[in-house]
């Protein structure tokens, strides 16, 4: 059976009901969403409002997370002062205008959820703060599958759609301890896995604008990644009228977010 | 000129041990540097004399370079130095019990010290860390997978990491493999195959059991406080 995978909605109405047709049409109704359903955006009520009447399941991410605990996320998550304060001036404004219902809605998702042997996760399983890009070093990519015990993770936060395979996998090693005077050689196989990114339907960052998510053939295997055009306009004009940062419409109308890309995107923040 | 560190951990306010790995120190060639790995402390006996000494080497003496381990962590933590956690871990696992002796065990005149202490360090292309780069409580050793291991070395962008929290002593070498990577976005499909680079991860014992490492070589010997040499295997030592 196929099913719809979405991530990183970001208050971001237009995109969202875009991506919610899309599926639609294509006779979806699995869906799961793998958090940020707010933040940077200025609608955060009305998402988390679809999402709930969609009977989404979600798991919580990192923006989730924050307005929910306050912000846990230390320094490290943003690669300047000026994209920190940005970021918070976004938050104090998303906190202030969730309803209390929202708010518990943000506070009760998981963190994680597994079907079998497929884990959905916003970062990785380590934390939602951790990205997994595409070039990240393959076997640190293998270790938070097989570690998570999964076959497939589905990951998001990174806000660039991929489909990563990592097969083939092998590692000789040499022991030497204080029982066995002879160094000891070993081989280990390592088992195929798969990472899916989901990308972003509410602030892309591949270098387009249109939102992105995937479908998945839980039968076959396969995974689309799908591309949906959305209103930029209608969401550029209600960021500006909700008086957030200016440069959050600039991005999206751009289809890329150089001021927030984390320099160490393998960092996980500890706070 | 040989330049050689000696590895020590798990002393646990034994000073007695500490004062002869020095005295065997004095003796060896060619040791420059003498780094303790946490795990200075524990609930067994007081850690007072031990942690007065690190703090105040005696002349002649390779100066101690600390960093802290599972029960510094579990005794700051409790401590307040940690926020508002406490150290349940110990609590959950180990009794009420064993969190007093730890609480008993080192005068409170020693925690800013303590709390000074860093997680690790980073010497030339080697990582020196009680745990590892994970977490001060991560528990490698020889048989931990070795895709484990190689992702604890790829977080810090190191060739080597000296660890202590298993208390054991190994030399285990990342000697050769690959993966084969293959990506799929909207720009197409691309493949790629990472290679394992020789890389190694080291316990280096606790207690009376130490390491002395010779940089120049990258050999590895295990030894016993009083006792002799543990292990000198092929390439190893």
């Amino acid at each position: 059976m196929k099913h719809a995978v979405i991530s990183c909605l970001h208050a971001n109405l237009a995109a969202l009901k875009a991506v919610l047709n899309d599926i639609d049409q294509n006779g979806i109704s699995d869906i799961t969403c793998l958090g940020d359903l707010v933040g940077y955006g200025p609608q955060p009520n009305e998402v988390v409002d679809l999402v709930r009447e969609r009977a989404i399941t979600s798991c919580q991410g990192c923006w989730d997370e924050d307005i929910i605990e306050g912000l846990n996320a230390c320094e490290c998550s943003y690669p300047s002062q000026l994209a920190e304060k940005r970021g918070h001036l976004a938050h104090e404004w998303t906190a202030e205008q969730l309803t209390d219902i929202n708010k518990d809605f943000l506070a009760s998702l998981p963190t994680s959820i597994r079907r079998d042997r497929i884990l959905f996760v916003h970062g990785s399983p380590n934390s939602q703060h951790e990205y997994l890009l595409p070039d990240m070093n393959a076997f640190a990519a293998l270790e938070r599958v097989e570690k998570a015990g999964a076959d497939t993770l589905f990951c998001g936060h990174t806000h660039q759609p991929y489909v990563r395979e990592l097969k083939n996998g092998s590692i000789r090693v040499r022991l030497q301890n204080t029982s066995n005077h002879n160094a000891e050689d070993k081989e280990i196989n390592l088992p195929m896995r798969k990472i899916v990114n989901a990308g972003s339907v509410g602030e892309p960052r591949h270098g387009s604008t249109n939102a992105t998510y995937v479908i998945h053939d839980d039968v076959t295997g396969e995974v689309e990644i799908k591309e949906v055009a959305y209103d930029i306009g209608l969401t550029c004009q209600a960021i500006i009228d909700a008086g957030l940062p200016r440069i959050f419409a600039w991005r999206l109308s751009h289809g890329f977010e150089f001021a927030e890309q984390a320099e160490d995107a393998s960092h996980v923040c500890e706070r | 000129m040989i330049e050689r560190w000696a590895l020590v951990s798990g002393l646990k306010g034994d000073l007695e041990t500490y004062e002869l790995i020095q005295s065997e120190l004095k003796k060896a060639r060619g040791v420059t540097a003498l780094f303790v790995l946490g795990d200075m402390i524990g609930p067994e006996r007081n850690c007072d004399a031990l942690l007065n000494r690190l703090q105040n080497p005696r002349r002649k003496e390779l100066e101690p370079q600390c960093i802290y381990g599972w029960w510094e962590e579990q005794l700051l933590t409790e401590q307040g130095f940690r926020g508002e956690q406490k150290a349940d871990t110990l609590r959950l696992n180990q009794g009420e019990e064993v969190v007093s002796a730890l609480l008993n065990a080192v005068d409170p005149s020693h925690l800013k010290w303590l709390a000074s202490l860093q997680f690790g360090f980073i010497e030339l292309d080697c990582g020196l860390i009680h745990g590892s780069s994970a977490d001060v409580g991560d528990n490698l050793t020889s048989e931990t997978s070795p895709l484990i291991l190689l992702d604890r070395l790829t977080r810090l962008a190191i060739n080597r990491l000296f660890t202590a929290h298993s208390t054991k002593q190994f030399h285990l070498e990342l000697t050769g493999g690959g993966i084969d990577s293959q990506v799929k976005d909207l720009n197409g499909q691309h493949q790629h195959q990472q290679k394992v680079s020789k890389q190694s991860i080291i316990g280096i014992g606790a207690g009376a059991s130490y390491t002395i490492y010779d940089v120049g070589s990258d050999k590895t010997h295990f030894l016993t406080a009083g006792g002799q040499s543990n292990s000198k295997g092929k390439g190893f030592a």
